[in-house]
């Protein structure tokens, strides 16, 4: 394989690793590969940085998510699917699904700062925001939507059970579309510099 | 500020000690440190590209290593990125260094006393 095949297919790898990482280092790196082909041959170079692909890329990307900015990512999921249990367990009315918003709210107090960075103005500002909000509330709209299936299919459900669930997605649904559009149509803002 | 003790980036993983002994020699590339560590450790340590980056990039951040203006040799890729010890990094190798060399002594000291 020719010295340029070889720099585009490693360029393209490089793209598993972190942003971060391959900006910082990519053109070291494609270097790098370059003089291990030039001194053990492309097979054996290859063979190593195969290797080194499989190692390095999961632990890279792993310690990117465990950044600061990706826990508060992990708050805000996490506080997500426990309000999505919560709203579940009212709908119904399983008694561990009322402990579950109890527990998202004491995790929004208890990360109240990592909650206030992932909302603030992000470099994707307010489309990001938009649509992580959309993301958020179609996660409760399906859960609700699932639920909501599960009740009319028993014939002694409760008329009662069935306008809770629509209170609550419907509005879950309007919002997380509303949310979708506005953020599809907010234009991206540049990334901040590092 | 205090100066950070050494001792407190110890133990070193393997992989920061290899590359930190390699650049006791000199400010070095990527590739001539890759080159030094297989040849230090027979062989048996062949680090990858990114790797050898990652350790490099924790180095720098630890103020351990530092990049360095291209030393001499002016047929170099000036592309290449060149690397060296800061005070801190020639401070903790050696005492990483010293706490491997009383371990082998200890080492050697409890198997020569097993043996008689």
């Amino acid at each position: 394989m020719g010295r340029r095949p070889t720099r585009r297919m490693y360029r393209a790898l490089l793209h598993l690793y972190p942003r971060s990482f391959r900006d910082d280092y990519g053109d070291d790196l494609v270097a790098l590969l370059d003089d291990l082909c030039a001194g053990a041959g492309t097979a054996a170079a290859w063979r190593r940085t195969a290797v080194d692909l499989l190692v390095t890329v999961p632990r890279y990307r792993m310690e990117s998510v465990m950044s600061e900015h990706h826990s508060d990512t992990a708050v805000v999921v996490g506080l997500t699917l426990l309000v999505t249990g919560g709203v579940l367990g009212l709908l119904t009315g399983v008694p561990a699904g009322l402990v579950l918003l109890p527990l998202a709210a004491a995790l929004a107090v208890v990360r109240r700062s990592a909650l206030a960075r992932s909302l603030r103005t992000t470099a994707g500002g307010r489309r990001h925001r938009r649509l992580v909000t959309a993301a958020v509330l179609g996660v409760v709209c399906l859960a609700s939507a699932a639920s909501y299936l599960v009740a009319v299919a028993d014939p002694d459900v409760s008329g009662a059970s069935l306008v809770l669930h629509n209170a609550v997605g419907v509005p879950t649904m309007v919002g997380a579309l509303a949310f979708l559009v506005a953020g599809r149509l907010t234009p991206r803002t540049p990334a901040t510099a590092r | 500020m205090a100066a950070p003790d050494p001792a407190s980036y110890l133990p070193l993983p393997q992989a920061q000690l290899q590359v930190l002994v390699a650049l006791t020699e000199g400010d070095k590339h990527g590739y001539a440190i890759m080159q030094d560590v297989e040849r230090s450790s027979g062989g048996t340590v062949r680090m990858g590209p990114a790797s050898l980056y990652g350790t490099l990039k924790r180095l720098v951040e630890q103020g351990l290593a530092e990049e360095r203006p291209q030393a001499g040799d002016p047929d170099d890729d000036q592309r290449r990125r060149y690397y060296g010890l800061t005070g801190l990094g020639t401070a903790v190798c050696e005492a990483e260094v010293g706490r491997l060399a009383d371990l082998v002594r200890s080492a050697r000291r409890n198997l020569r006393l097993r043996t008689t």
